[in-house]
């Protein structure tokens, strides 16, 4: 009797969770799994009926491809410098609106607004601040008595203007590091204040290990996007001057939507799940030596 | 110096530093609103002016004179944005139920999975999704843009559990002694109590969608389909040197979700905490 209840009670508990395995199945598991498959043959278009193996000939192609290995550089660059530059941002914003002043909540809208901007109209925004000639930014640094300078048209300028973007939207991010900062409990600052410490040393003493399991999520996820980095290159500079801006991202839409060879984009996002994979296990391994959890020995 | 002095001193330093922040984030917002003003004339004078010379609409005009499609895509960006959010509300509630409520070996090394999958880069979904739709006629539709948000979302799901798991078991066991069964359970006393999940979840969804480029841009090709977002972008290659257009088209893809904030601000932040993203 009993075990009649348990099993009509699992049914209702796999209708309840019906629809998440109907999308989980159908638009996660059928499309890689075909995917996948894809990537060892020479298919050229996503419906194509014939098509041959070809083992790890994409594989192999894909490392002579000639943007290949200018992407993965560009892509290495907004990982190497986007993250730790995005992430530093963010915290110095977080704290800066954790200030407590009067009227500190009217500045966090402002400061989060950006983020809620659609990145089309972000772009459009960036075109009119960065243009050389009509910008505004060349025409406020002017008054310091610096000289044009084209942002969007350079080739050494274009992934810091796209840094700086990702520094622009970044209310998120600024989110959590104000939340966890709010949750560092003031008897703490107390303490080394007794000590005579100073605010820096206070900072890097009781601060940052206190917030560090947020660094560590925020490092994540950036590391993420940023290996991802395609909108932004796309909408800017169409990857730019001289595929100054061309990411690794890129170069799979490219492969699939331009060169029409879909397996070929395949391998490539495999090679890249594998990269992202690999980098956030490193990440979180390295992250048992530093990120300091409260309640733990 | 007195305590006092010096406390002034520190609050002014502090208002002063915000101040300049403030500017390098809300300048660009600013200098598109300056730059929808102006004329045409106007945004070609070198250096620029900081202010238009008169408050001039004519760029809009001009925006719907360029792209007639324009009143559509917003419509279109609304209609997709609305079934989204019905679709996210439904399923990830009761779906999330299924994940809180119950207790078997099934749900224990299923919810992990869940869980990974939040994790997955979207872009290596990129081709594989793409080759999916083809294959299902669905290229070229909204279907791929609305269908998935109907058969719950990873985030949402997360969300939802995380809120029920909050609500106490006491409640459940009243209902069944009043002979309720799960569905009532679910629909009569979890529900209800969850408004704020809801309302938060609403707000998330509808921001997420609006603001979502690369879905619209690979799958819809048609552009009497095209949502405001693609839109604008087919909006830059027109007319890319009619600078107040753009920034008007710019404004009124901002509108509907700054006017969203303004209203819902609480709930957008209590999104962004429990997910840790806007999308």
């Amino acid at each position: 009797m009993k075990n009649r209840l348990r099993r009509y009670d699992t049914s209702v508990f796999f209708l309840f969770i019906a629809p998440w395995i109907i999308g989980f199945t159908l638009f996660f598991l059928i499309p890689f799994g075909t995917s996948v498959f894809y990537a060892f043959t020479d298919a050229r278009l996503p419906g194509a009926v014939d098509y041959d193996f070809i083992g790890f000939s994409n594989f192999q192609e894909m490392l002579n491809n000639p943007t290949f290995g200018k992407s993965l550089l560009n892509t290495l660059y907004f990982v190497g410098v986007g993250v730790p530059v995005v992430t530093a941002g963010m915290l110095l914003l977080g704290l800066l609106l954790n200030m407590n002043v009067k009227g500190i909540a009217l500045y966090r809208t402002f400061y989060y607004l950006p983020t809620l901007v659609p990145i089309v109209a972000t772009v459009i925004i960036w075109r009119l601040v960065f243009n050389s000639e009509f910008g505004i930014l060349n025409a406020g640094l002017s008054v310091f008595g610096i000289g044009k300078t084209d942002w969007l048209g350079s080739e050494g300028l274009i992934k810091p203007v796209i840094i700086l973007l990702q520094v622009w939207i970044s209310g998120s991010g600024v989110l959590i590091f104000l939340a966890a900062l709010k949750n560092v409990p003031k008897h703490l600052y107390e303490a080394v204040r007794i000590d005579g410490a100073s605010r820096l040393r206070a900072f890097f003493t009781i601060t940052l290990p206190m917030i560090s399991p947020s660094i560590l999520f925020v490092v994540i996820i950036q590391t993420m996007y940023n290996f991802q980095m395609f909108t932004e290159a796309l909408l800017l500079t169409k990857g730019g001057p001289n595929y100054a801006a061309y990411t690794f991202v890129y170069n799979i839409y490219k492969s699939a939507f331009t060169d029409l060879q879909f397996s070929m984009a395949m391998a490539q996002s495999i090679f890249l799940f594998a990269i992202i994979s690999l980098v956030t296990f490193v990440l979180m391994k390295l992250s048992n030596r530093f990120v300091y959890y409260e309640g733990e020995k | 110096m007195s305590a006092s002095t010096k406390r002034l001193f520190s609050q002014t330093g502090k208002y002063a530093l915000l101040t300049v922040v403030l500017a390098l984030f809300a300048g660009p917002l600013a200098w598109m609103l300056s730059t929808m003003l102006k004329t045409k004339a106007e945004t070609y004078k070198a250096p620029p002016s900081l202010l238009p010379e008169s408050l001039n609409f004519e760029s809009f005009n001009r925006l719907f004179e360029v792209q007639p499609l324009m009143w559509r895509w917003i419509g279109n960006s609304f209609i997709i944005s609305i079934l989204v959010v019905i679709g996210v509300i439904l399923s990830s509630s009761i779906v999330a139920y299924g994940f809180s409520r119950f207790s078997n070996k099934y749900k224990n090394r299923l919810f992990p999975i869940v869980l990974m999958t939040m994790m997955i880069p979207p872009s290596v979904m990129m081709i594989p999704s793409y080759v999916l739709f083809t294959k299902l006629h669905w290229v070229d539709t909204w279907l791929p843009l609305i269908v998935p948000a109907w058969l719950g979302g990873a985030y949402y799901i997360f969300l939802f559990r995380q809120f029920f798991m909050s609500i106490p078991h006491e409640l459940d066991e009243a209902t069944y002694l009043d002979g309720g069964n799960r569905w009532t359970v679910f629909s009569r006393v979890i529900l209800p109590l969850s408004k704020p999940i809801v309302m938060t979840t609403v707000i998330f969804a509808f921001v997420n969608t609006w603001l979502d480029f690369l879905g619209p841009f690979l799958y819809i090709k048609n552009n009497e389909m095209f949502t405001l977002s693609v839109g604008l972008q087919l909006l830059i290659g027109q007319t890319s040197q009619d600078f107040p257009a753009l920034a008007a088209g710019a404004f009124i893809s901002i509108v509907p979700i700054g006017l969203l904030f303004l209203f819902a601000q609480r709930y957008i932040v209590e999104g962004v905490m429990l997910t840790g993203s806007k999308g």
